[in-house]
């Protein structure tokens, strides 16, 4: 009995420590949820994030489930919202799924930042992504330069990949390709493979597109899995120097692809920016700030012939990454 | 007729599908027929029949596994990381190996002695792996790979690709094993009656490693060469890979429940799912619907299949 009684005491010290822990802790927390943690692109997010907790002091819980899963993104938003951090930076999986659960987080009185692609709600204390429609239509205007380089005019077919479908921020790259293809009649886009996201499947549809149409002279891979496998598939044709093939982002696999004239150019976005503003600006929401409802964090196009621009080291290759102070434009 | 039926080889439904395949595409598209396209349908489709002849192993001794796309995933990324850190071609490719053989026997283990399911082992070693190979890469594309990783890939021999041998010397080595060995009459038995089997004195352990192994080394094998093919490893590759495996032998014959399929048919099984895909890019079917029919095809190949067992049983 009496033992029984020492251990409830101690049991119930511990809870009291835990919790009392737990509460000092969450308030310097910003939950970071992305869609993937599988992906290099949302560990970039992650990296950005724990710089910016470094600099504010704050502990960054780096959440997300391994593959695309707006279900179980659901579950982890509401468990982060349960623990009360200071605030939420999350990318939506899916638009629809993920607005009503982003809108009740608000409600509770936690700060979202919603970063990367967007959710049907306007609850959220501010939204930091990358212009996808601006992207793709960057993609087109650098394959049409490529074209122009090469032959001397921007005509002939070219096709394009998408990574997986009925995703928003991938719908939006390859509209706004098709978009900015419309500037340029003497191309025509002549197909459209959809890849299980994987690499290996990205190759292998290349070279069948190639075998299709035997006169396709470039191709858009909208993600950077797309670009990598695309990117394979072509230097092991050794067709480089023909085919105009641009990709966004830019994991390792693509800068080796751009490296070795297998991919003319990448467009870039900016996730490791992401990541860090978005935890100064929940930061600065938990703290009573107004932010804008809307930030553009900018592309860039990338070619073999700019890539080791100074500006350019730190969006190709995240460790290189160091932020300078502001220095205008 | 009917006992001409009866004599016809388990793989005869796939192989025929894949032939008359050829044939249609050939005839409506022009870039089928083509040295460069066979040569991508034999490189696209080693990869995948190299895994699906390891998980055969394990379905024939009326088991699974279900983590050989993890397994992929892993020892790719290990291999890479142990080449991207300055080891020699020949040791980076021994070390990843022996680690894929000791996952087998780790799978075969927990199967055969704390009598785990298989289903529940390979479940769990999906998640394992996959998990380890977040672990080794960090999350992140490894890369910076020596140039020497992507030759095998890349080249040929005897004018046909790299991949191609390697597939073809997996497809004979394992034949060999499961049709004029012991070891290999004895996975057959332990599949069709496991206790009917043990009377006879036939160790289950032993039989059930050794399949394992093969499974996990063949995809270890197979994660090699999908970096050398791509010259980066992703964690997420090969992602839902044991599905297609699965199909694949189970489309050549393979039963499930055990005791039957060949290598031949797995392999014919890879060749029918590359040639689908390649087909439905050149006739520019939608993508959509290109899932549709790849599900469609598998069901008929193996209704036909199960229409022929029914008879050899002689119902």
């Amino acid at each position: 009995m009496r033992v029984s009684k020492l251990l409830a005491a101690v049991s119930f010290a511990a809870i009291g420590m835990a919790s009392a822990m737990g509460a000092a802790t969450a308030e310097d927390t910003v939950a970071v949820i992305v869609k993937a943690t599988t992906s290099e692109y949302w560990q970039w997010v992650f990296k950005g994030a724990e710089a910016a907790g470094k600099e504010l002091g704050v502990k960054i819980d780096q959440l997300g489930t391994p593959k695309d899963d707006a279900a179980g993104q659901i579950s982890v938003l509401e468990s982060a919202a349960g623990s009360k951090p200071a605030a939420i930076v999350i990318s939506p999986t899916i638009f629809e799924a993920l607005g009503d659960p982003i809108a009740a987080v608000t409600d509770a009185g936690i700060p979202v930042i919603v970063i990367d692609s967007g959710a049907k709600t306007d609850k959220y204390a501010s939204f930091l992504t990358t212009n996808n429609e601006a992207g793709g239509k960057a993609a087109a205007d650098a394959i049409a330069q490529c074209l122009k380089d090469r032959t001397g005019k921007a005509a002939g077919k070219v096709g394009y990949l998408t990574a997986m479908a009925g995703h928003e921020s991938l719908d939006s790259r390859d509209k706004g390709f098709l978009d900015g293809m419309k500037a340029y009649p003497d191309i025509t886009v002549v197909g459209n493979r959809v890849a299980n996201n994987e690499e290996a499947e990205g190759m292998s549809l290349t070279a069948d597109m190639m075998t299709k149409d035997s006169d396709l002279v470039g191709l858009f891979a909208d993600n950077a899995q797309m670009g990598t496998g695309a990117g394979a598939s072509i230097s092991e044709k050794g067709a480089g120097d023909k085919f105009c093939l641009v990709a966004f982002d830019s994991d390792k696999g693509e800068v080796e692809h751009l490296n070795d004239g297998s991919i003319y150019a990448l467009v870039i976005q900016d996730p490791y920016m992401m990541g860090y503003a978005g935890v100064w600006y929940g930061y600065a929401a938990a703290h009573g700030a107004r932010l804008p409802k809307n930030v553009d964090t900018g592309v860039g196009v990338v070619t073999k012939a700019n890539m080791n621009d100074p500006k350019f080291a730190g969006l190709l290759d995240v460790t290189k990454r160091q932020m300078s102070p502001f220095t205008g434009g | 007729m009917r006992s001409l039926l009866q004599r016809l080889p388990v793989e005869t439904y796939v192989i025929g599908f894949t032939l008359v395949l050829w044939v249609i595409l050939s005839i409506f598209t022009k870039g089928f027929l083509t040295g460069d396209n066979i040569a991508n349908i034999m490189r696209q489709t080693s990869i995948a029949a190299i895994i699906a002849t390891g998980v055969l192993c394990t379905i024939i001794i009326a088991g699974i596994d279900l983590s050989v796309g993890s397994v992929v995933a892993f020892c790719g990324v290990l291999f890479a990381q142990l080449c991207s850190h300055g080891l020699d071609l020949p040791w980076a490719v021994l070390l990843t190996l022996a680690g894929g053989l000791a996952i087998g026997t780790i799978n075969a283990l927990a199967i055969g002695r704390l009598r785990i399911p298989a289903f529940i082992v390979t479940l769990a070693g999906l998640q394992v792996y996959r998990g380890l190979a977040l672990l080794v890469s960090g999350g992140m594309t490894v890369g910076g790979l020596p140039p020497n990783v992507k030759d095998f890939a890349r080249g040929a021999t005897l004018g046909l690709p790299n991949l191609f041998w390697a597939m073809v010397v997996v497809g004979i080595v394992v034949h060999y094993l499961l049709s004029y060995t012991r070891r290999g009459r004895y996975m057959y038995a332990l599949g069709s009656n496991a206790e009917a089997a043990r009377r006879q004195g036939i160790n289950p352990i032993a039989i059930t490693v050794l399949a394992y192994v093969l499974s996990s080394g063949l995809a270890t094998l197979a994660g090699i060469l999908m970096v050398s093919r791509l010259s980066i490893a992703s964690p997420s590759m090969a992602n839902a890979y044991e599905l297609q495996a699965i199909a694949a032998a189970v489309v050549g014959g393979a039963s499930l429940f055990g005791g039957r399929g060949t290598v031949l048919g797995a392999i014919a099984g890879a060749i029918l799912f590359t040639t689908m895909s390649n087909g439905a890019v050149l006739l520019d079917v939608d993508p959509f619907w290109e899932m549709v029919i790849e599900g469609l095809l598998i069901a008929l190949v193996v209704y036909l299949d199960n229409l022929q067992k029914q008879r050899q049983t002689g119902n």
